[in-house]
């Protein structure tokens, strides 16, 4: 239904580059995770993407086109925090939706709310956080719109109602929407997404297809003979994408061909050798932060 | 596509509607409690009679009745005719020793006085038309409120409802043109309430009945132009403001004040004296306000006129100078 494509995107705000030279492409019918650590730049490309924000060079395109005001009939957004005007009811709000989206479904609205068990004359100013999260992520899914953006969609949700988040969101992209949410809870990226991008101080880390990017990297790791031993030739090898050594543990991030990378360790006289499976958690780590995310994954296994 | 904005007008007429009810039962309880005393013709001979060696007739001239008090001792005759439309003149006629001549109105009652020949003549006038520049006035003084209360809707959603506002399928220029009209119907909504309630008080002393020749009319313009521009020009200082927008609104009213006595003080001919009046001048012209000064005019309403006519029109100017001031600052506004 809508293709997104984000060029060279970049936005600063006086001498702060919070989103730098930012490029990639969001498919149709896809569900997109976009992970980063706080401040890494995902709400302010969120907001780029929909006009909140002008950027200060680069483009944002759907389907080739950029974004204008009918854009947004097609667009639902559920922001980070709470948008909900206070002294406004619920019910207020679906009349609010109702009037301004054509393709808004009251019935659904209703409908989910009740499933989130949110009373519809209640004001937004007595609801908990998560139950005005809950509120936000119902009024969006309700407007049936071709592309749904959620930053955060389960902060402030206790476990159950952030299962049934997700599960919208995938009953969301069944239906032929594309999705694109933000989450500081990688094992819900992992579950849902089926692409990701990770962004870092503004600049793009990562992005692949969640799969590829799995298959595609392992753990080597080892303990050497002493703390002294040299590692000859092994940080030049091809496949080794990142060589670690804390004292006796060495670890290498391989691209692909783990079993040869086994085959030097063992050849230098490494003993306890294995390989590990990296998860989307380690993945994100690694592209981020990426002394720390081999330190996790020794602590972790 | 402006539901909050109407939400928020609704909220505001009904507060307003509240409170002028109050003064309608206030206005109500008032006219029972003074039923007793004022009103029919029966009351006032009543009183009048009761002095000593008053003769009273009564007869009906050109169908209307006419009632007739006289106090030959006190060489004092009073003429009472009630009027087709409920009004009543009284013509009060006695010993007089300085000559003069006298007329105060006061909404629908005008008192007038002569000393001719050693003989006052005091008419008394009831239920006369009521200049609707009075009317017009106390719904300007209420729309102002109510545009106070409206005025920066732009700041309203720059605190932490941008991501809706922004996200609706409309272009900025046309949500904020939404947004302005629905609040300037809510002020216009809010000015004609109270004139149908203080209309509605005043029925219950008399029937109300208008007069809207000469300065009315443009009192009508000047009373929607009014709280028009002080309603923009609030907007239009808020727009780009995500808090604090509450304090601006707040201190408009004094800093409109304060630049306007500050703008009128004679400061002396020294060049300190005429830099300040000339600083102090400029910065109360910003506020609307500051045009609806008609000092002098007392006694020569019809001087006003014009005076009124170029005032509706520079707050006109200003609410359309503000209003694009504050759509263009929206326009340019960032989450």
């Amino acid at each position: 239904m809508s293709t997104i494509s984000i060029k060279n995107l970049r936005k600063t705000y006086g001498p702060y580059v919070a989103v730098d030279d930012l490029t990639f492409e969001i498919p149709d019918a896809c569900v997109f995770g976009l992970l980063g650590p706080n401040g890494a730049g995902k709400t302010t490309t969120f907001k780029c993407m929909l006009g909140l924000a002008r950027a200060t060079s680069g483009s944002v395109l759907y389907d080739g086109a950029p974004l204008v005001p009918e854009t947004l009939e097609r667009i639902a957004y559920v922001p980070e925090r709470s948008v909900l005007y206070e002294w406004m009811t619920v019910g207020e709000h679906i009349e609010m939706q109702r009037r301004a989206y054509r393709k808004f479904s009251v019935a659904r609205a209703r409908e989910l709310l009740a499933q989130f068990g949110i009373d519809l004359r209640k004001k937004a100013r007595a609801l908990s956080k998560g139950m005005r999260t809950a509120t936000m992520v119902a009024l969006a899914i309700a407007r049936e719109s071709d592309i749904l953006i959620l930053d955060e969609p389960t902060s402030g949700l206790d476990p159950i109602n952030q299962r049934h988040v997700l599960n919208l969101i995938i009953n969301e992209s069944a239906r032929g929407a594309t999705v694109i949410f933000s989450s500081h809870q990688i094992g819900q990226v992992e579950r849902a997404a089926e692409r990701i991008a990770v962004i870092d101080r503004g600049r793009l880390a990562l992005e692949g297809n969640v799969d590829d990017l799995k298959a595609d990297r392992k753990i080597v790791e080892g303990i050497l003979p002493s703390e002294t031993f040299a590692l000859n030739g092994l940080a030049g090898d091809p496949h080794i994408l990142r060589l670690d050594r804390n004292g006796r543990i060495v670890r290498a991030v391989t691209s692909s061909d783990a079993g040869e990378v086994l085959a030097k360790f063992e050849a230098l006289g490494a003993s306890g050798l294995r390989i590990v499976d990296l998860n989307l958690e380690d993945i994100f780590l690694y592209a981020v932060s990426p002394a720390d995310a081999t330190a996790d994954v020794v602590e972790g296994h | 596509m402006n539901y909050v904005e109407w939400l928020r007008v609704r909220n505001a007429l009904r507060v307003t509607a509240i409170c002028l009810g109050i003064s309608i039962v206030v206005a109500l309880v008032v006219r029972i409690s003074i039923a007793a005393q004022f009103g029919s013709t029966h009351d006032i001979v009543n009183r009048l009679g009761a002095e000593k060696d008053t003769v009273t007739t009564h007869s009906v001239v050109d169908g209307f009745n006419r009632t007739t008090l006289t106090n030959a001792r006190e060489h004092t005759v009073v003429v009472i005719e009630d009027q087709a439309d409920g009004s009543k003149i009284i013509q009060i006629t006695e010993p007089g020793n300085s000559a003069h001549s006298n007329s105060v109105s006061m909404g629908p009652v005008r008192v007038s006085t002569s000393e001719s020949g050693g003989v006052e003549k005091t008419t008394i006038e009831t239920n006369r038309p009521v200049p609707f520049g009075i009317y017009a006035a106390i719904a300007a003084v209420i729309a102002l409120i109510i545009a106070t209360v409206l005025g920066a809707p732009f700041a309203k959603e720059n605190d932490g409802h941008l991501e809706i506002a922004f996200l609706k399928p409309v272009s900025r220029t046309n949500n904020a043109l939404g947004v302005v009209l629905a609040d300037c119907v809510g002020i216009l909504v809010a000015e004609v309430m109270t004139v149908l309630a203080f209309a509605i008080m005043q029925a219950f002393f008399e029937v109300p009945h208008f007069d809207f020749s000469g300065i009315n009319s443009t009192a009508i313009l000047l009373a929607i132009a009014l709280p028009f521009s002080w309603y923009t020009f609030l907007n239009a200082s808020t727009a780009s403001l995500k808090r604090g927008a509450g304090a601006v609104v707040g201190l408009a009213w004094p800093a409109a004040f304060v630049s306007i006595a500050l703008a009128g003080l004679n400061l002396g001919t020294s060049i300190a004296g005429q830099t300040f009046h000339t600083i102090f001048w400029s910065i109360s012209r910003i506020f609307p306000l500051t045009y609806v000064q008609f000092e002098g005019h007392d006694n020569d309403l019809s001087s006003l006129g014009p005076k009124l006519m170029t005032t509706a029109a520079i707050l006109t100017g200003l609410f359309l100078v503000y209003g694009a001031l504050a759509v263009v600052q929206w326009r340019r506004v960032e989450a």
